[in-house]
C-alpha cells in the first residue's frame, strides 16, 4: 500500500462491490421491468401519466414537495403502520415507479405520505383548496401555502368555473376570485394520478384490505 | 550535540514546511474563505426554513422562498459549498504537507484555481436554479445537469494532481506516521468522482428507469457522506491529532483494517436508508448489516486516535485540538446513532421522521464540519505565517456551534421519537400528531440560529484574518 496502484487497485475492488452490487444490479435488473398486464381491462399497469401529470411532476420537483412528502408505502416485514394508517393497500415495489421520470421515494414525512394520495383525496377541488390554504381543508396543518401557483384577480363579469369555492375566512376580497395558475393545475393532474392501489404480480392486493 | 543536531533537524523540517504552505497559500485561502462564506449562507438559509416549519405562515405566497426550495438550497450549500470545498482544502494541504512536495508549476496554480472559481461559479449558479424553480427533485442532487458537470469537471481539475502526490511523496517506502492518513485522502479523492459521476448519469443526466432511481439515490446519499466526506475527516483526524499531541497512534497495526472495512461497508451502508422501502429483500438485509458494521472502522480510528493526549505545543493550536477532539466524538457519536437507525425495528418507526435528520445532521454539520473546522483553524495560521485568530471570536464560535449542532440533534431525535412512537398507533390522526412536533419545531429554529450566529462569527474571524494580512503583509 506504499505505491500508488497497489492503494488505487485496492480501492477499486472494494469500492467495486457496491458500485456492481447496488448501482449495476438495480440498473441492469430492476431498469428493465417492463409494465405488467392488467387482466381485467387488457391495459398495462402501472398507468400511464397524461401529458399534465407529466408536467405537474416538474412542479413537484420545483416546489421540492419531497422535502416533506415520501412517496413509498414500507413492506409489511418491516412496519404494517403505513397499511394500517391507511396509506395504502400495499406495499410499494419497483415496478409502480415505471412512469416516474423522477422518482420521489422521500426521506422525510413532515407530511404524510403521497404513493396513494390520487386515492386517497380524488376530488381535485379539495387539492386546490388544500394547496392554496391547507388550513381551509385540514385544520392545525404545517404545510405551507402556495399561493404563488394561484392567481387572485378581479372578477369580470361571470364568475370563472375555475375559480376555487373559499370558506369565508379564506376567501378573497369582494368582487375578485381565486383560479389556479397552469402549474397549478398540472401539479394537481399529478397529484390525483398518484396510485399504488392495482394489483402487480409481486404485489397483490388482498380484497379483504382494511380490515385490520 | 545531539540536541543541536535534533533542532537543526527540526529548523529545516519547519523551513520545508513552510516553504510547502507558501506554494499552496492563495489556491487554500481561496477555497476556505468561500467555504465559510457558503456556510453562512447556507446556516441562514437553513434557519429560514426552520422558522417556516416553526411557523408556517412566515414568508407565505413568495415562490422563491418556499419551505421546499429554501431547504433544497441550503442543503446543496451545507454539501457543496462548505463540506466538500474544505473537504478538497483539507486534502490539497494535508497531501501537499504529507508529501513533502510544495504546489510548483505556475500553469498548475493557474488550473488548480481556475479550477475553484469554476466550483463557486457552479454553486452559486445552482443555487440560484434551485431558488427559480429549475430543481430536478432528485435529493442531494437538486443542481441541474449542466450544473453538476461543472462540479465534476472542477473536481477533476484539482483531484487528479492530490491523487498524483501520493506517489511522488518524498518519503515514499518509508511508512511514515502519517500513512493512514494519506490512504484516506486518495480513497476519498477516487470516490467523489466516481459517487457523483454515477449517481448523476443515472439520475440527472440520463435518467434510468424510474424503478431503478430509489436504490441509487439511497446509495448516493450514503456513498457521498461516508466515502467522500468522511474518509477527508477521518484522514484530518489521523494527520492533525497525533502531530498535535506529539503522541503516537494507540493501535496502528489495526488501522489498515478499518480502512478496508470503512471502504467496503460505507458502499453498502446508503441502503440503510431505504429498510422497508421498494427494493429486494436481500437489499433490505445489506442495508441493515452495513449500517450496523459501520461500527467497526469508525471504533478503529476512535481506539487509535481518542486516547491522544495535548502536550503543551503551541498555544494557537488549542482551538484547532478543540475542533479536532470534538470532531472525533461526534464521528462516533454518528456512527453510533447510524447504527441504531439501521436496526430494522427501530427504522420502522424512526425512519422518515427527526431521528433520522438527526443523524444527517451529526455527520454533515457535526463530525465533518467540526472536523474540517478544525483544519481550517489549523492551517491558516500556517498559511499566513502568524498568529491570525482573535481568541474571545474563537472560542465564542466554537462554544456556539458546538451548542446548536447538539441542541438541534437531540432536538431532532426528541422529535422523531415522540412522532414516530405515535404513528404506530393507527387512531392518532397525522394533524394531531404534527401538533406534537411543533414545539420541536420552535426550539430547533432556535437552534439553527444559534448555529447561524457561530458561522458568522467564523466568517467574521477568517475575515478579519485576511484584512490584517493585507494591511500589514509579513514580507
Amino acid at each position: 500500500m506504499h505505491r500508488l496502484p497497489t492503494l488505487l487497485s485496492g480501492i477499486l475492488l472494494v469500492f467495486l462491490t457496491s458500485w456492481l452490487g447496488v448501482v449495476a444490479y438495480s440498473t441492469l435488473e430492476l431498469g428493465r421491468l417492463q409494465p405488467a398486464p392488467d387482466a381485467e381491462t387488457g391495459a398495462t399497469l402501472p398507468p400511464n401519466y397524461g401529458g399534465d401529470a407529466i408536467a405537474g411532476e416538474r412542479v413537484y420537483a420545483a416546489e421540492g414537495c419531497a422535502s416533506c412528502h415520501s412517496q413509498q408505502v414500507r413492506q409489511t416485514s418491516i412496519t404494517g403502520t403505513d397499511i394500517a394508517r391507511g396509506w395504502g393497500v400495499r406495499p410499494s415495489v419497483a415496478r409502480d415507479y415505471l412512469r416516474d421520470s423522477t422518482a420521489f421515494l422521500g426521506s422525510s414525512r413532515l407530511g404524510p405520505d403521497l404513493s396513494n394520495i390520487g386515492v386517497r383525496q380524488p376530488k381535485a377541488a379539495w387539492q386546490f383548496l388544500h394547496l392554496y390554504r391547507p388550513g381551509s381543508v385540514a385544520e392545525g396543518s404545517l404545510m405551507p401555502s402556495y399561493s404563488h401557483l394561484f392567481e387572485v384577480r378581479k372578477i369580470q363579469g361571470q364568475c370563472s368555473d375555475a375559480a376555487l369555492d373559499l370558506p369565508a375566512e379564506f376567501a378573497p376580497k369582494p368582487g375578485y376570485e381565486v383560479v389556479p395558475s397552469t402549474d397549478a393545475k398540472n401539479l394537481v393532474a399529478y397529484l390525483l394520478s398518484l396510485r399504488h392501489d392495482y394489483p402487480l404480480p409481486e404485489a397483490p392486493v388482498k380484497k379483504a384490505a382494511g380490515a385490520k | 550535540m545531539s540536541t543541536t543536531t535534533c533542532r537543526h533537524e527540526e529548523g529545516i523540517k519547519a523551513a520545508h514546511e513552510s516553504c510547502i504552505d507558501a506554494s499552496v497559500r492563495s489556491p487554500l485561502l481561496l477555497l476556505f474563505g468561500n467555504a465559510l462564506h457558503w456556510l453562512v449562507v447556507a446556516a441562514f438559509l437553513a434557519f429560514l426554513a426552520s422558522v417556516k416549519l416553526a411557523f408556517p405562515g412566515f414568508l407565505g405566497g413568495v415562490a422563491f422562498l418556499g419551505y421546499g426550495r429554501l431547504e433544497a438550497m441550503s442543503r446543496d450549500l451545507f454539501l457543496y459549498g462548505w463540506a466538500s470545498q474544505a473537504a478538497i482544502a483539507a486534502g490539497i494541504w494535508l497531501m501537499a504537507r504529507l508529501s513533502g512536495r510544495p504546489l510548483g508549476g505556475v500553469i498548475l496554480r493557474t488550473v488548480i484555481n481556475s479550477a475553484i472559481v469554476l466550483w463557486n461559479l457552479a454553486v452559486l449558479l445552482g443555487t440560484l436554479a434551485i431558488l427559480a424553480g429549475y430543481s430536478t427533485g432528485v435529493e442531494w442532487l437538486e443542481y441541474p445537469n449542466w450544473v453538476s458537470s461543472m462540479l465534476l469537471l472542477s473536481f477533476l481539475m484539482i483531484g487528479i494532481w492530490v491523487v498524483c502526490l501520493f506517489d511522488r511523496r518524498a518519503n515514499i517506502g518509508s511508512g511514515g506516521r502519517a500513512e493512514t492518513a494519506l490512504w484516506y485522502i486518495v480513497a476519498g479523492f477516487c470516490c467523489f468522482p466516481w459517487v457523483y459521476g454515477t449517481a448523476n448519469l443515472l439520475l440527472t443526466w440520463k435518467p434510468v428507469s424510474g424503478s431503478a432511481q430509489g436504490l441509487v439515490q439511497g446509495w448516493f446519499s450514503g456513498a457521498f457522506l461516508l466515502l467522500w466526506l468522511l474518509p477527508l475527516a477521518l484522514a484530518s483526524l489521523y494527520a492533525l491529532l497525533p502531530r498535535l499531541s506529539g503522541q503516537h497512534l494507540h493501535r496502528r497495526n489495526l488501522s489498515p483494517l478499518g480502512f478496508w472495512l470503512f471502504l467496503l461497508l460505507g458502499g453498502w451502508a446508503g441502503l440503510s436508508r431505504l429498510i422497508g422501502g421498494p427494493i429486494p429483500a436481500w437489499m433490505t438485509s445489506a442495508g441493515i448489516v452495513a449500517g450496523v458494521l459501520f461500527l467497526i472502522p469508525v471504533l478503529i480510528a476512535v481506539i487509535n486516535l481518542a486516547f491522544l493526549q495535548r502536550s503543551g505545543g503551541h498555544d494557537g493550536d488549542g482551538i484547532a485540538w478543540q475542533y479536532l477532539r470534538s470532531g472525533l466524538f461526534l464521528v462516533l457519536s454518528s456512527a453510533l446513532l447510524g447504527a441504531f437507525v439501521s436496526l430494522p425495528d427501530v427504522s420502522a418507526f424512526a425512519r422518515f421522521t427527526g431521528v433520522t435528520s438527526a443523524r444527517d445532521v451529526l455527520w454533515l454539520l457535526g463530525a465533518v464540519s467540526f472536523t474540517l473546522l478544525g483544519v481550517l483553524h489549523k492551517a491558516t495560521p500556517a498559511l499566513l505565517a502568524r498568529e491570525v485568530w482573535c481568541a474571545g471570536l474563537s472560542i465564542t464560535q466554537y462554544w456556539l456551534a458546538f451548542a446548536g449542532v447538539l441542541l438541534l440533534a437531540v432536538l431532532l431525535f426528541l422529535e422523531g421519537l415522540v412522532v414516530g412512537l405515535a404513528l404506530l398507533d393507527p387512531v392518532v390522526s397525522f394533524l394531531n400528531i404534527t401538533s406534537y412536533a411543533q414545539p420541536f419545531h420552535v426550539l430547533e429554529a432556535a437552534a439553527w440560529g444559534i448555529f447561524l450566529a457561530s458561522a458568522v462569527l467564523a466568517a467574521t474571524n477568517f475575515t478579519r484574518a485576511l484584512a490584517a494580512e493585507r494591511l500589514f503583509p509579513k514580507n
